[in-house]
């Protein structure tokens, strides 16, 4: 169900969870997208040369995929912060996971905060944050 | 009873839980715990009063702090005021041996987390500082443990005979209460909460949670 003001927002709510395109091919187009087209985030064997287990999803893709889904949502949410800690490395062509869930509702101010999560196969969260959105109230 | 004996609110600085949301999400998503210690990091969060929240939800809310030694991150529980005169709560490089020490003196209990991760943890430091003495209880269950941590931390507690607890490591209002410790006991404060642990029955859980 898309969101359209606060009234359809409930705590507990989850987002409609989606397995983003992580493949090597999709993040090299990010990163020379966002200017960031260094062999870390491009090349597994420059990467583990690097020490890095792999190439790197870049975090602002993952920021990216995080937004994405609350506007897939709430379409016209106005994302306020998106504030993102990041546990452990998103590995170009593994699998993973994006989820968001309501842990907070503030009426008064229209802004709802969502917990966000990046996980793997295994449930093992790599990045965790919160986002703070505004969404209308019935007119 | 059930007790999630590890979790962060805002009041740390990855900590992003607001304390009412963690009491709302647990009712609201019936979350099989009876309570949570709030261990902060590098610091005893003295100015916060849960227990109107506390008493609202029908929850334990108790506080505990989580520091930084040589040999990785501890929690400690049963804090008193005499207790942060002891040692520098905010000191990333504090002795074990100092932190155990201070905790024997004062009553309070001192217990290596995530004991099975990479530098933070204990294990990752015993070929250099060898095993440390005076530890009785180590966390074994992390619910933010990745890859084989939580096993490391097992072995680690069944090779040295240590007593093992359970804890979330919340960060986030959607994590609480994933891992846990249960007591046969009902616990009200820290002081119970300190002499449940010094007894040393109960036992370490890892919940599963709907999504």
């Amino acid at each position: 169900m898309s969101i359209n003001t606060l009234d359809d927002v409930e705590f507990g709510e989850n987002l409609p969870a989606f397995q983003p395109d992580t493949s090597l091919a999709n993040v090299k187009r990010f990163a020379v997208a966002a200017g960031w087209n260094t062999p870390r985030f491009t090349d597994h064997e420059a990467a583990r040369r690097e020490g890095l287990p792999g190439a790197l999803v870049p975090g602002i893709m993952s920021q990216g995929f995080l937004s994405a889904m609350i506007h897939r949502w709430a379409p016209s949410a106005e994302v306020r912060l998106v504030d993102t800690i990041f546990r452990a490395p998103c590995v170009v062509d593994e699998t993973y996971h994006i989820n968001g869930v309501v842990t907070d509702i503030d009426e008064e101010a229209g802004e709802v905060e969502i917990d966000l999560t990046v996980t793997n196969d295994a449930q093992e969260t790599r990045v965790f944050g919160t986002a703070k959105v505004l969404i209308q109230g019935t007119d | 009873m059930i007790l999630d004996l590890h979790a962060h609110s805002i009041k740390s600085d990855d900590g992003r839980a607001k304390v009412q949301n963690y009491c709302q999400w647990i009712k609201t998503r019936n979350i099989a715990i009876d309570g949570f210690v709030l261990t902060e990091h590098r610091q005893f969060d003295d100015e916060s009063d849960y227990s109107q929240l506390a008493q609202k939800h029908g929850l334990t809310i108790l506080k505990g702090a989580e520091v930084e030694t040589e040999y990785g991150h501890v929690l400690v529980f049963g804090v008193t005021q005499a207790l942060q005169e002891a040692f520098d709560f905010s000191d990333i490089h504090l002795p074990l041996a100092k932190v155990l020490a201070a905790c024997e003196t004062h009553n309070a209990v001192a217990v290596p987390c995530h004991p099975g991760r990479k530098r933070v943890g204990m294990a990752a430091h015993l070929d250099e500082f060898g095993i440390p003495a005076g530890v009785r209880i180590v966390e074994v269950f992390n619910g933010g443990s990745r890859g084989d941590e939580d096993a490391v931390a097992h072995a680690l507690a069944e090779e040295q005979s240590y007593m093992g607890i359970g804890g979330s490591d919340a960060h986030i209002v959607s994590h609480i209460g994933r891992c846990a410790t249960e007591f046969p006991q009902q616990i009200n404060n820290e002081t119970e909460l300190v002499a449940a642990l010094q007894e040393g029955n109960f036992h370490a859980l890892k919940l599963n949670q709907e999504a």
